[in-house]
């Protein structure tokens, strides 16, 4: 189903990594001696560059988990990430700090805007942060395809819960970030505008490349990916290439979720 | 319910730390207060009261003595009786050079009235002998030369031997001379002043009270005073204590505004306190609590909080008493011995502590009870609550704002003083409430000011108005302390002006140094004494005779305007003479019958010359020195000039000055008014630091709730910070965000208030000065512009542990829920 994604090489310059993100050997344990949860008990798992990944299992799996510490949010207790060619699980907190901004993009499950910034401000935050400006055809591009251009100077509190997650996804895309990754991005959302957000982060990738790494409970969401990681009592338990509702419902049921 | 109170103070300890803090020092100053001035005044009344414990009754009011002690004596129920007589002295003490002046008393004759603590020693016994106070520094043993003067100023010397030294205590009054102790009839040989009192010892088994009556009667027709010694004691120390009185009332109205400040850093503790936890407050609605219980429940926490802080707060206050007891000693114009601590000090600062924290909760506690059940379901949104109370505050305000301001103007216009502070204090309460509202769009203006200042500026900017009233809460508490300590600054600055400028006008010449010899001073002292370290300029002048128009030769000076000009202050009063006019003294109007701006004609060795006449505040007459020379062409240096560098210390420069004179012309005399100008400054300064002192207090406790309100802030806005990390904010600009809010709140209500307090400033001067002649503005540009740095910087401070905390947020936070 997906094209081939063309990758740019820049002559003179070490080919970049085909993965856009890369974990390997991957612990986080919270708490410590008899009490310890293992939240990732060695995970390897790799995103391809320009395809869309859905990341499924049971709850307290670690899914969010595994997210976070890819994302540069959560230091992992053991193993590496790397994003493209940087190794975070190197970096110190002001650095990972900016690498966020520069490089990432995110989109949660509720609270993702900036109560008293505006939905223009919300979305160019990240960049004004970098101390970049975003490209003014790109900006407008990313809003009318989100539609939200009549929606630009509302404040969170006038917007409805879709349209916040659409301006979250805009915030995302708006510095083409080398990842975007999203935590249950339709989780408070009726189905119809979950659909669209889904359908907003597919077209990304489908139309410029974009990477995004999402997880998910949702089968359906799922089935918007180009493929599915399933995780089990923090490891990798399978993996599912161009999902489906249904071939992922069957996997999850094996898992006992 | 009791148990969800409890449950919810400790949960929220830590947050009522900051109201905490704020109660108990409003509430300690407010017990120090009271109880320094319980103690000042048990000190006084022990120490005057010695004099009178022995006395059961009092007589003064004494006019004529003759036959008054046999009229008592003979009473029924009197045991014993003393005609006290009282005169004064110069005596010599071996071993010191100068005589100093003692306050003689009379020494009862019977033991019974005799209340003098000896220190060591006895009592006199007989003339001759003598019992001194310590201050006179005499031992047992030594010989005072004692002179007394009769009518006609002749000195009379005597000897006294010193038979013993009497402890005085804290007696106020035997701080500032030295009193002696001598037998009636040594009293009546050193020119006894005539009975003061007579003092009565009752026979025992004498009710004083029914004695006072019996003596009462007995002397019905001599026109005198009766009362028992103890409400004598009482009299005599409220006529000492009369300043200190003052003193605590004043002190009071600082503690009254401290308290104000304290009770706004509480109500937006509370306020915040209960927005965090809205949805608590309606589960509890939801699962059928109604909203009196949850109204009571958060009363109460208050109260409990109020009560807790309130006892610190005595605690300390009773503490500070103590300290300052132990620092200040019976040796001071506020006498302290130990400490008294009044019960009413201690109720009123329970009451005072809990009552302000529960009044301070009432409004948050009922907006809490507006919380819908529903709210519990909502997602948590800190949306401001609107309230009615909005518009009757509005009203409110300017019902109070605006006949105080025309109070102040009626106050300035008339010189009255009193409707100034009336009219001040009427439309502070104004501002306080319309600050509510005003505050608000202020600190939006200046945000979008600082929005230059980079995204976290803008952040910062939204974040200190997304909350409009608890942002004008925490500023207000702010305004109100740098308002009244700004006024303080500018009034003084002003009043500081205007005295210095009527000194200037009446004495305008630093130092004046004289010869006081016929023969005139060498002319080189003007050179000499300038060249003293701290003189900045010196103006020699001559003096010979001329004759005026009522044909007496007198004193005259002669002045070179151009030198002097540089040596004086002022010419408002004094103008200098140009060539062809007389400056006359003012007794020359009736003495010589002329008039300003009138002609005058002077007479010297060669004949007779007119002049225009000016009159100016001089003691002589004052030509040019070519005028003087050509009327006497005798005329001698005589006097000096000078004026001194500003802000050296006069005394010292005077005293190079006088030894400079004295040791070329020994006769020379040195006066002037630098001393007293730098008197005046002293004492304002020191009033301006005691009193920003007290206002520091205020101030102090406002930067408290504005570092408080920020710290609730960040418990809430947790998520928000996490948030703002993930998306890339690093921890210094997080930090920078809370810093920046700070300034932006502290900043606002800094320049506000200096803005406010400048005008209170100057209003209380121009109504307090401006009908005592010139008034002079003075504007403390560098003080005031200080008190905004300092709160603005305070403020930035009081930011740091919040924004430690805030900078200290993982990112993950805005992941969980
Ligand atoms: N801060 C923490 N402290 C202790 N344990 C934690 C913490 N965060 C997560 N865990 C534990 O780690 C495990 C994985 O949690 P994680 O949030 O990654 O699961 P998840 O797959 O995202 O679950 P869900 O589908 O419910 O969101 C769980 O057992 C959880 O209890
Ligand atoms: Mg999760």
């Amino acid at each position: 189903m997906s094209a081939p994604v063309p990758v740019m090489t820049i002559p003179g310059e070490p080919p970049p990594a085909a993965d856009a993100v890369r974990a390997t050997g991957l612990t986080r344990t919270y708490g410590r001696g008899a009490t310890a949860v293992h939240a990732l008990a060695g995970v390897d798992v790799a995103f391809t560059r320009g395809a869309f990944t859905a990341i499924m299992g049971p709850s307290g799996s670690g899914k969010s988990t595994l997210m976070h510490c890819l994302a540069g949010l959560d230091t992992p207790t053991g193993g590496q990430v790397f994003l493209g060619d940087t190794e975070l699980t190197r970096l110190r907190d002001d650095q990972l700090t900016k690498l966020r901004r520069e490089r990432i993009g995110f989109v949660f499950q509720s609270f993702n805007l900036l109560p008293v910034l505006d939905a223009r401000e919300n979305i160019v935050l990240p960049m004004q942060l970098a101390g970049r400006r975003p490209d003014p055809a790109w900006f407008d591009a990313v809003v009318a395809r989100l539609g939200l251009r009549d929606r630009l100077r509302h404040r969170p509190s006038e917007l409805s819960g879709g349209q916040q997650q659409r301006v979250a996804v805009a915030r995302a895309l708006l510095s083409r970030p080398d990842v975007v990754f999203a935590d249950e991005p339709t989780g408070n959302l009726d189905s119809r505008s979950g659909a669209e957000v889904l359908d907003l982060l597919r077209s990304s990738v489908r139309e410029t490349g974009q990477t995004v790494v999402m997880v998910t409970h949702d089968p359906a969401a799922a089935a918007y990916a180009d493929r599915v990681v399933l995780l089990a009592d923090g490891r990798l338990a399978g993996e599912i290439d161009r999902p489906t509702a249904d071939s992922v419902l069957s996997a999850l049921r094996g898992l006992g979720a | 319910m009791f148990r969800v109170i409890t449950a919810g103070l400790r949960a929220h300890a830590a947050r009522l730390v900051a109201s905490t803090i704020a109660i108990v020092i409003a509430v300690g100053f407010v017990v120090a207060t009271l109880t320094i001035g319980a103690t000042t005044r048990s000190t006084v009344l022990e120490a005057v009261g010695a004099r009178y414990v022995s006395a059961d009754v009092v007589v003064t009011g004494i006019q004529d003595p003759a036959g008054l002690d046999a009229d008592v004596a003979g009473l029924p129920g009197v045991g014993a009786v003393d005609l006290a007589t009282s005169t004064s002295v110069q005596a010599v003490v071996p071993g010191r050079s100068g005589a100093q002046f003692l306050l003689v008393d009379s020494v009862a004759e019977d033991p019974a009235l005799r209340w003098q603590q000896l220190a060591e020693g006895a009592l006199p016994d007989r003339p001759g002998e003598v019992a001194v106070s310590e201050r006179v520094g005499a031992d047992v043993g030594d010989v005072l030369t004692v002179a007394t003067y009769d009518e006609e100023g002749r000195e009379d010397a005597s000897q006294a031997t010193v038979v013993g030294v009497v402890d005085l205590g804290g007696d106020p009054s035997a701080g500032i001379n030295g009193r002696a102790f001598v037998t009636p009839e040594q009293v009546a040989a050193w020119g006894g002043l005539g009975p003061s009192e007579l003092r009565i010892a009752a026979a025992d088994g004498t009710d004083p009270d029914s004695l006072v009556a019996d003596v009462r009667a007995a002397l019905a027709d001599r026109d005198v005073e009766v009362r028992t010694g103890e409400e004598q004691a009482e009299q005599e120390a409220a006529s000492v204590t009369g300043d200190a009185e003052i003193l605590t009332t004043v002190l009071l109205v600082f503690g009254a505004v401290a308290l104000l400040v304290a009770g706004l850093v509480i109500a937006n503790t509370f306020a915040v306190l209960l927005a965090q936890r809205t949805r608590e407050l309606a589960l509890l609605r939801c699962i059928g609590a109604t909203s009196r219980q949850v109204r009571r429940s958060v009363l109460a926490e208050a109260a409990a909080t109020g009560l807790g802080a309130s006892v610190l707060g005595v605690g300390a206050g009773i503490g500070l008493a103590v300290l300052a007891s132990a620092l200040v000693g019976t040796d001071s114009p506020v006498p302290l011995a130990g400490v008294e601590v009044p019960l009413s000090a201690v109720v009123l600062g329970l009451v005072v502590g809990t009552g302000t924290t529960l009044l301070a909760a009432l409004a948050p506690a009922r907006a809490a009870t507006r919380i819908a059940p529903l709210a519990a379901l909502r997602p948590l949104d800190p949306a401001p609550l609107r309230s009615r109370g909005g518009l009757l505050r509005l009203a409110a305000g300017l019902l109070l704002l605006v006949p105080g301001v025309l109070l102040m103007a009626g106050g300035v216009v008339g010189g009255e003083i009193l409707f100034s502070v009336g009219g001040g204090a009427l439309s502070f309460l104004g501002v306080v409430l319309l600050a509510q509202r005003a505050v608000p769009p202020v600190v939006a203006a200046a945000g979008r000011l600082v929005r230059s200042g980079g995204v976290t500026a803008r952040l910062a900017g939204g974040n200190a108005t997304r909350n409009p009233r608890r942002t004008a809460a925490t500023a207000t508490a702010l305004l109100i302390g740098v308002t009244l300590t700004t006024a303080m600054v500018v009034g003084a600055a002003s009043t500081r002006a205007t005295a210095q400028a009527e000194l200037t006008a009446q004495y305008p010449t630093d130092v004046v140094v004289t010869g006081n010899t016929e023969d005139g001073v060498p002319a080189s002292l003007a050179e000499r004494l300038a060249a003293v370290d701290g003189v900045r300029a010196a103006a020699g002048l001559q003096a010979g005779g001329v004759t005026g128009p009522d044909g007496y030769e007198g004193w005259t000076l002669g002045v070179d305007p151009a030198a002097a000009a540089g040596v004086l202050r002022s010419t408002g009063d004094l103008p200098l003479p140009a060539e062809g006019t007389a400056v006359l003294p003012w007794w020359t109007v009736e003495g010589w019958g002329v008039e300003d701006g009138g002609r005058v004609t002077l007479t010297g060795d060669d004949g007779p010359r007119t002049f225009t006449v000016a009159l100016g505040d001089t003691d002589y007459p004052l030509l040019t020195v070519g005028d003087l020379t050509a009327l006497d062409p005798d005329a001698v240096a005589d006097t000096v000039w000078l004026r001194l560098d500003d802000g050296v210390d006069p005394a010292a420069v005077v005293d190079e000055v006088t030894d400079v004179a004295g040791s070329i012309v020994p006769t020379a005399a040195v006066t002037g008014l630098a001393s007293e100008r730098a008197a005046l400054d002293e004492v304002l300064d020191v009033l301006l630091l005691v009193v920003t002192g007290l206002l520091g207090v205020a101030v102090l406790i406002a930067l408290i709730g504005v570092g408080n309100t920020l710290a609730l802030s960040v418990v809430e806005r947790r998520q928000e910070n996490g948030l703002l990390r993930a998306l890339g904010l690093t921890r210094g600009q997080v930090r920078g965000l809370l810093a920046w809010e700070a300034t932006l709140v502290a900043g606002v209500a800094a320049v506000l208030g200096v803005v406010l307090g400048a005008g209170y400033g100057l209003v209380g001067v121009a109504s307090l000065l401006g009908d005592q002649g010139e008034l002079v503005l003075s504007f403390p540009w560098l003080q005031v512009g200080a008190i905004v740095v300092v709160a603005t910087v305070a403020g930035l401070l009081a930011s740091v542990l919040p924004a430690r905390r805030a900078a200290r947020t993982p990112p993950v936070a805005a992941l969980a829920a």
